[in-house]
């Protein structure tokens, strides 16, 4: 019962934020020449160093370039995740009214669970293929962090303009001890 | 935001009252009631803000989210603006701080911006408290003339009112004389605010100190409080507000 | 959703989900904003309206999403459940009042708000200085809040005050009215 990753993107089709976990080593490793798998969370945000306040989370990620065997940066997951969540939202929307929204979809590897706020932010999860709905969880993500942390925070900005993403630290503490609550 | 007024604050409640501004425009005819002296309109259906009582709003409630909200906005504006004379500001301070080591003098706290605009804004606010808190103890009300008497309306009385619990703890320095300090745990103000590195200066308990000033010089006890966030690992957000009083209070006190 | 309906969930979530803070602190914290406006632009009333609108655009931004987090509220299907909602849930969760809905246009896209109590303008008397009567807007901010929130659930509207307690009107009135519906955004290089 592992959680691969998290992210969030907001109604400018944006990616916002990212967070990956170990476990991803086993879901698609990380080439020799990235940074090595370790037990620690490969998180974007997380290593104060690399992330100076303000500046764009996803673009201090180019020490992960394409890599060699047709694996992707994680800014490219992130567009492709987009896409995929984009299209079938809209396929349902088509197909069953505008009141239904797609809640997850599974692969022979993963997981990925959905859940969009009426103010078309858009969450989601990707676990191992044995987890239950976790849109109960995301739900959750977003009323107790992202509400209390990110939108009251009036340091943090509304509107991200030039890829900046989510960057606060309670956010992150918050939302790093949930996920590691639901995965005991 | 002038303080060298009297501390005796004519009691208006109209917070955008300004006293004396020149105006150009010549005062307008209307045909509502109207007393003698002001030309302002009133609705004929109700009754003038004098004609309300003080306490019909004491219990009311608001949500918090309401006042982090505009809390916020406070903290983003005073942002703004600041940033704006930060240049100014810096230039003045270059100044200043050569003149000071010019004369000796090694050891000075230069607020930042910022923490000036909160500070005043809790100063308006805490004028208007104290006048409404005072009227409200009625006949009971004791004017304070001593330290600790005055340090005790803001812990249980002033702290109760505004945020509904009293403060954590009230100390003397060892060191000085004219310090105190008042520990609050958890400032509701600055619950929802997480503050990032380079920003470390920023803290927006500033506001409630300006609020505990303004008491202090509302009853003749001239100070400055400033806040110092003190974190523990039970209380993150642990701040104290270092009262300060001046030369007067402690020989006044002395004599007492 | 029918106006009953959605005074019950008001009331239900004023009661059980809203942390509560003193209602003074907040008149008294907006008076000082309004106030230093004022002050800094020297008595341009007109200038200090478009700020408040603009302050209050930006909370409502971020309103939306606590309200959403604490309400659990699903999209509305049209604009009158969006009034309904605004005044019985929205207006009683933060500011504990429930503003009247009335005058609707024919066509459903314009309605008033009618308050008769708020709480941000409690004791407040305008300058006497001739101008401020006929000029300040002095609960501005609400109208950007409601710009903002409805923004980021894709309505433009226009929200402005027709009426002014304060200004020696009869009452206080807002007028909302809906320009156009926006749509979802699209990924760049999809069309």
């Amino acid at each position: 019962m592992t959680i691969y990753s998290f992210y969030i993107f907001d109604r400018h089709c944006e990616c916002i934020y990212i967070k990956q976990w170990h476990q991803q080593d086993k879901f698609r490793p990380t080439s020799s020449a990235g940074p090595s798998g370790t037990d620690s969370p490969a998180s974007l945000t997380g290593d104060g160093k690399r992330s100076s306040a303000g500046s764009t989370l996803l673009r201090s990620n180019d020490t992960n370039p394409s890599r060699p065997g047709g694996r992707l940066s994680v800014q490219d997951d992130a567009k492709l995740i987009f896409g995929v969540v984009f299209s079938l939202r809209n396929m349902v929307r088509k197909l069953s009214g505008p009141e239904d929204s797609f809640i997850s979809y599974r692969t022979g590897a993963y997981k990925l669970h959905y859940y969009e706020t009426p103010t078309n932010l858009k969450f989601v999860l990707l676990t191992d293929v044995k987890m239950n709905n976790l849109r109960v969880v995301l739900h959750q993500i977003y009323v107790n962090l992202y509400v209390e942390f990110v939108v009251k925070n009036p340091l943090s900005p509304v509107e991200h303009h030039g890829g900046e993403g989510v960057a606060v630290e309670l956010f992150e503490m918050g939302l790093d001890g949930f996920i590691r609550t639901i995965q005991d | 935001m002038s303080r060298q007024e009297t501390p005796f604050v004519p009691f208006s409640p109209n917070p955008s009252l300004q006293q004396g501004t020149p105006t150009s425009t010549a005062p307008l005819k209307h045909s509502l009631t109207a007393s003698s002296t002001s030309n302002l309109r009133y609705s004929s259906s109700r009754k003038s803000i004098y004609d309300r009582h003080l306490n019909r709003s004491q219990r009311s409630e608001l949500s918090k989210a309401s006042f982090a909200f505009l809390f916020g906005e406070m903290v983003q504006y005073a942002q703004k603006r600041v940033s704006g004379i930060q240049d100014l500001e810096k230039k003045l301070v270059l100044n200043f701080t050569v003149v000071l080591i010019a004369t000796g003098v090694t050891q000075f706290d230069i607020p930042q911006g910022w923490d000036i605009v909160l500070n005043l804004h809790g100063y308006t606010i805490g004028q208007r408290l104290l006048e409404l808190l005072l009227w409200r103890d009625g006949r009971s009300a004791k004017r304070e003339t001593r330290i600790l008497g005055i340090l005790q309306f803001i812990t249980t009385t002033l702290y109760r009112s505004v945020f509904n619990k009293p403060a954590d703890g009230l100390e003397k320095s060892r060191d000085n004389e004219d310090e105190y300090m008042l520990i609050d745990n958890d400032p509701m103000v600055s619950s929802y605010i997480s503050v990032p590195k380079e920003m470390s200066q920023l803290n927006c308990a500033a506001f409630v100190a300006g609020i505990i000033e303004a008491v202090l010089d509302g009853c003749l006890f001239p100070s400055r409080v400033t806040a110092h966030s003190v974190p523990t690992d039970q209380y993150p957000g642990k701040t104290v507000f270092l009262i300060k009083f001046d030369e007067s209070v402690l020989e006044r006190e002395a004599v007492l | 959703m029918s106006a009953n309906k959605a005074a019950r969930i008001g009331e239900e979530v004023w009661k059980t989900r809203i942390d509560k803070v003193n209602a003074e602190l907040v008149t008294l914290t907006y008076g000082s904003i309004v106030a230093q406006l004022c002050k800094d632009y020297e008595g341009d009333y007109i200038e200090v309206n478009k700020q408040l609108e603009k302050m209050g655009y930006n909370i409502g931004l971020r309103l939306i999403e606590d309200f959403l987090a604490k309400t659990n509220m699903g999209k509305c299907i049209n604009f009158k459940e969006t009034a309904e909602t605004i005044s019985k849930i929205g207006f009683k969760v933060f500011l504990n009042i429930t503003p009247t809905v009335t005058n609707w246009t024919t066509d459903g896209k314009q309605f008033s708000l009618t308050f008769e109590e708020n709480p941000l303008a409690d004791f407040v008397e305008l300058p006497d200085d001739g101008r401020a009567q006929n000029e300040l807007w002095y609960s501005n901010l609400l109208c950007g809040v409601l710009r903002g929130s409805l923004e980021m659930v894709q309505m433009q509207v226009d929200a402005h005050f027709v009426s002014d307690v304060l200004r020696g009107n009869e009452v206080t009135e807002m007028r909302v009215t809906l320009i156009r519906t926006i749509d979802d955004e699209l990924p760049p290089g999809e069309d």
